[in-house]
């Protein structure tokens, strides 16, 4: 054993085999670096990106303001305020929509939570920006993310399933909630 | 004794656990005591049985077929089997017929998240349905402006229909159609009308009733919940008060909570939103030069005071201050407002708006009885044989005091005798005298006459206990001479009744095991108002009822905490507990317990006070909450009393008639904002909490004394609001049992005794006197200034809730007297007599009885101008709610008032 390990140390073998991976490399160079953004890399068939709001085919907004996303959510990214339609008494929508997306950790857990598929994850996901409050959005901007990321709509409920009974409608003769 | 037993219980099994319960127990509540939960819809513990729903079905032993628990009582030996496959599956297919027409829109529903159907459900069915068939939809009709009605959510379980008439006895709602097409509606074309106590939005189990005024604000989930009270009446009920991120959403009371047992009224239910007007006072605010006010800083508003108050003292002495407080305050403020009057300025000069009636009750009680309290509690009341009722209309003064005297007569099955200005007619809202066995209507000058008739009778009839007559034979003698100095004649040409009216009630009166005679605003805010109540606690001693168990009079306040006023001593006569001012081992204790001296000087009542500032003998006052200016009738000249002042201070929630007088306003917290402790009608001493932070800079009534204390170098310090109540305990003897159940106090009979022997001898002659002649002309009505139903003082006219109910005060006339005066349903009015005239709106209601005309106190301060005021000689209790008047009808529209 000594005699090997003398003859090893003269002849320099470790080295000599550390040198052997890094002539390999060398010789076969394969970059792996992405060149970002210059290029991009594919998405997953289900990529959780950037959150939306959604529109019936009618463009009026789905999202029904029952704030079930708002606790599904585990970071507390939502928040809603829900009240009566204008002009529409008894039905139900949000008045106020907001997502503070510095928070949010693109779970899906809102999406999955929603009884009117109102919320959709974009493949959007080049959000950074400078300012963090940028990140703080409101219905309007979710409802332009989602307008441009889910150009295909949905029919109203009723036309779906015909058999959702009076899901969140209004009535005309009756007065406005009063204030 | 083991047979004894097995005589009082029987033995049952559910699921395996034996438990012993009392015969007649039903299967569902023997479970419930057992830990066992089973699922059900249509039952309710404060209703009868209907088993309509069918979710509770369980297996018995024994029994072929499942049976309903809710509706099977105990029996020996019964073996209850509630999760066999058997049951699970009848569960299952219920479910499943309800679901098939339920429109399952959870998310939108204000219920979901809270929902009985919910929650079952998901724990009993699978999570498809088998129906293909389109849903059962039913045509919205407008309902009412505070509860929202969803009638494709409802599952016909009827609990809303058997609440509205088995406990509150309104009978408003009714179901309509058969099978699955059955609906509740209300009887009416037009939008409900009813006693709008919330209690169908409560009980429903599934969204098909909720409240319009929370509507789509919130999800359960979200609310933060504040077990307080309710700042409405004397009743003392207990309010879950809900808010989200600070913002009120909706008030509740759940099933067994507080004296109410979850039972609210529409001032409860709806009328929430007063204490978060917009017009809330949010910065102390100091008088300019000009009369405008100028918000300032809390060290700003408090030195200024401390400066003025010191140079008054100063200059003028410490009896050149007055200080009046309300009864809506809690009882550490109250403590601590006397204290601070007493202590730090050094008057008895203090008052409180139980001298506006209260304080007559409980001088009675107090002369008589040697208590300040009931000697009885809500149970009694239930469990009484017989009731008295004297002026109350109990049901919308005191409401949930009504729906015991209810519970009593409509499932205890008690004689109700009630000596009311009210005819025995159903209306939209439920009047105790339509229960009444023996109802006495009376106008409402003579409910003294009326009580002296009962006790006529009861002397008459020999129904007297034979025991008193060896007791205090000269008591027996001289009220019987009293008595017979009114003839019947007398009596009757002034009530329209006579002799007969009274025998059956003083038979039935005497007879009676248990008897609870309750005295209303009718007797406590009239003339004579202490004397009556006297007057009736002779009847209870002279049927022998006086002192038994279950046995009591009692008097109902008007604000929650009138009985906490008094007991704290923030009334001119009375040191906390109350003791009399000139009691010396009460001074003494006290002087101990506060380091400080308590004044010699005697104190001054409301009315002395106002006259006292007149003249120019009181320099400041400090008023905290209560607004005489818009309370008294203007020839009380309370502005001119107030103007003639050197300095005002007052502390407010809002910018009121009497706070646009003050030199310095201060913000006040409302209820939902402070804790402490109220004391209710009955004396029992609740907690009050915390449920909101304070709006604006407002703080807390007692924070205020005690910096306004350090400012004017006598500090009374406290951290926080229990430790005020801490001291109230060891100033008070035997003080605060706080707790769900009252502990009434025991009548003393060595002050009956004396009352017996030589204390009745001072004003007999008086009380029973009967000089009153009725002088109403034809043409004139009696004016009764009357509680509304909906609303509480001026406080809840800012609830926009109760608004939607009653916005303005209409005069209640009798069909008959409209027709004699040519009056129709909304005919403008012009309300005359000596003092001056008021215009109003005409509304007929039945109810009313003829001769007399109601309006409600809380609207048209004009009309207040009418009103006679007359100061008790004896409490300086100011009366001010009848008069009488020429109703004319007016040919132009009221401006305005369209």
């Amino acid at each position: 054993m000594k005699f090997r390990d003398w003859i090893k140390t003269i002849t320099f073998y470790e080295i000599l085999l550390g040198m052997k991976e890094t002539i390999k490399h060398l010789v076969h160079y394969k970059p792996i670096t992405l060149q970002y953004p210059h290029e991009k890399k594919p998405l997953a068939e289900n990529y959780r990106g950037m959150l939306a709001l959604l529109r019936y085919d009618d463009g009026t907004e789905k999202c029904v303001g029952c704030d079930l996303c708002e606790a599904a959510c585990p970071s507390r990214v939502i928040r809603v305020i829900s009240t009566e339609v204008p002009g529409e008494p008894t039905k139900r929508y949000a008045k106020e929509y907001y997502m503070d997306m510095t928070r949010c950790l693109f779970c899906g857990l809102c999406v999955q939570a929603c009884p009117v598929d109102a919320l959709g994850m974009t493949r959007e996901y080049e959000w950074a920006v400078y300012d963090k409050r940028k990140l703080h959005l409101n219905k309007e901007q979710l409802l332009a993310i989602g307008d441009r990321a889910f150009p295909v709509r949905e029919k109203q409920l009723e036309f779906q399933h015909p058999n959702v009974a009076y899901f969140n409608v209004s009535f005309k003769d009756i007065p406005e909630k009063a204030n | 004794m083991a047979n004894q037993e097995s005589d009082k219980f029987v033995t049952i099994t559910v699921d395996g656990i034996t438990a012993r319960v009392p015969p007649g127990t039903l299967v569902i509540e023997a479970a419930r005591q057992i830990g066992v939960m089973i699922p059900h819809f249509c039952y309710h513990p404060k209703l009868a049985p209907d088993a309509n729903c069918r979710m509770c079905l369980v297996e018995i032993e024994k029994i072929p077929k499942l049976q309903t628990s809710c509706s099977t009582p105990v029996a020996e030996g019964m073996v209850v089997k509630s999760s066999v496959p058997n049951v699970e599956e009848a569960r299952k297919s219920v479910l499943e017929f309800i679901l098939a027409n339920h429109p399952l829109d959870c998310p939108v529903c204000d219920q979901g998240g809270r929902c009985d159907l919910q929650d079952f459900s998901h724990e009993y069915t699978p999570t498809t349905g088998r129906f293909k068939e389109l849903k059962r939809i039913f045509p919205k009709e407008y309902f009412s402006p505070l509860i929202e009605t969803q009638m494709n959510r409802c599952i016909q379980c009827l609990r809303c229909v058997r609440y509205c008439d088995q406990v509150m006895d309104v009978q408003a709602l009714a179901p309509s159609g058969r099978g699955t097409m059955t609906e509740i509606k209300h009887f009416s074309i037009h939008e409900l009308d009813c006693e709008f106590c919330g209690g169908c939005v409560q009980i429903c189990p599934v969204g098909a009733i909720t409240s319009r005024l929370s509507m789509y604000d919130f999800r359960p989930w979200m609310l933060k919940r504040a077990d307080t009270i309710c700042t409405y009446c004397g009743d003392g009920c207990q309010i879950t008060i809900q808010t989200k991120d600070n913002e009120l959403i909706e008030v509740n009371s759940t099933h067994g909570a507080g004296r109410n047992n979850g039972d609210l009224c529409p001032r409860g239910y709806f009328g929430y939103h007063a204490s978060v007007h917009a017009d809330r006072l949010n910065h102390p605010l100091i008088r300019q030069q000009d009369g405008t006010y100028a918000e300032v800083t809390w060290e700003d508003a408090l030195e200024l005071i401390a400066e003025r108050f010191s140079q008054i003292k100063l200059a003028h002495g410490a009896d050149a201050f007055g200080g009046l407080i309300t009864s809506r305050c809690t009882n550490e403020e109250l403590y601590l407002f006397q204290k601070f009057m007493r202590v730090v300025l050094g008057t008895n000069r203090i008052d409180s708006s139980a001298r506006y009636g209260h304080i007559n009750g409980i001088q009675a009680l107090r002369r008589v009885q040697g208590t300040h309290r009931w000697t009885v509690t809500y149970e009694d009341i239930v469990a009484a044989d017989t009731l008295l009722l004297v002026g109350t209309n109990i049901t919308e003064t005191n409401p949930i005091t009504g729906l015991k005297v209810k519970e009593a007569v409509k499932k205890q099955g008690a004689a109700l005798i009630t000596i009311e200005s009210l005819l025995p007619i159903r209306g939209t809202i439920s009047n105790i005298t339509t229960l009444a066995s023996h109802h006495v209507p009376v106008h409402p000058d003579y409910f003294g006459l009326a009580v002296l008739g009962l006790i006529k009778s009861v002397l008459e009839q020999g129904l007297a206990t034979a025991s008193l007559s060896e007791r205090a034979p000269t008591f027996v003698q001289s009220i019987r001479s009293a008595v017979g100095k009114v003839p019947w004649e007398t009596v009757e040409r002034h009530l329209g009744l006579g002799r007969d009216t009274f025998v059956e009630a003083a038979r039935t009166f005497s007879q009676a095991k248990r008897v609870i005679i309750l005295a209303g605003q009718g007797v406590l805010r009239a003339p004579q108002g202490s004397d009556v109540v006297t007057n009736l606690l002779d009847l209870l001693i002279l049927t022998g009822h006086h002192g038994r168990p279950g046995c009591g009079l009692g008097t109902l306040a008007e604000e929650n905490n009138d009985q906490g006023a008094v007991e704290m001593g923030a009334v001119a006569e009375y040191l906390p507990g109350p003791s009399e001012l000139g009691d010396q081992t009460a001074r003494k204790n006290l002087s101990k317990i506060w380091g400080d001296e308590i004044p010699q000087s005697p104190g001054a009542t409301l009315m002395d006070m106002l006259e006292e500032a007149r003249t120019g003998r009181l320099k400041a006052m400090f008023i905290v909450g209560e607004n005489p200016v818009a309370t008294l009738p203007p020839q009380a000249k309370v502005e001119e009393s107030l103007d003639g002042l050197e300095f005002l201070v007052c502390q407010e929630l809002f910018l009121t008639e009497t706070a646009k007088r003050a030199h310095v306003v201060l913000p006040a917290c409302s209820y939902a904002e402070k804790d402490g402790t109220f004391t209710n009608t009955e004396g029992c001493v609740q907690s009050v909490r915390r449920a909101m932070e304070p709006i604006g800079e407002s703080r807390p009534d007692w924070e205020v004394f005690s910096a306004l204390s350090l400012l004017m170098g006598n500090p009374i310090e406290y951290g926080e609001a229990k430790e005020i109540f801490k001291e109230i305990r060891s100033a008070i003897s035997g003080y605060g049992l706080l707790g769900p159940s009252a502990t009434p106090p025991r009548i003393k009979d060595e002050v009956v005794d004396r009352y017996l022997q030589e204390g009745f001898k001072t004003d007999v002659e008086v009380r029973y006197a009967f000089e009153q002649e009725n002088t109403q002309p034809d043409e004139m009505l009696t004016l009764a200034s009357v509680q509304s139903l909906f609303h509480s003082g001026k406080f809840s006219t800012r609830a926009k809730g109760l608004l939607q109910i009653q916005a303005s005060g209409f005069l209640n006339v009798n069909p008959v007297d409209a027709t004699r005066l040519g009056l129709a349903d909304g005919d403008p009015v012009r309300l005359s007599n000596t003092r001056g005239e008021a215009t109003t709106k005409v509304k007929l209601l039945d109810r009313v009885p003829v001769g007399v005309a109601f309006f409600p106190e809380h609207f048209d301060q004009n009309i207040r101008g009418l009103f006679s005021l007359e100061t008790d000689p004896q409490t300086r209790v100011p009366y001010f709610k009848l008069t009488r008047v020429r109703v004319d009808r007016m040919q132009e529209e009221i401006p305005g008032k369209g």
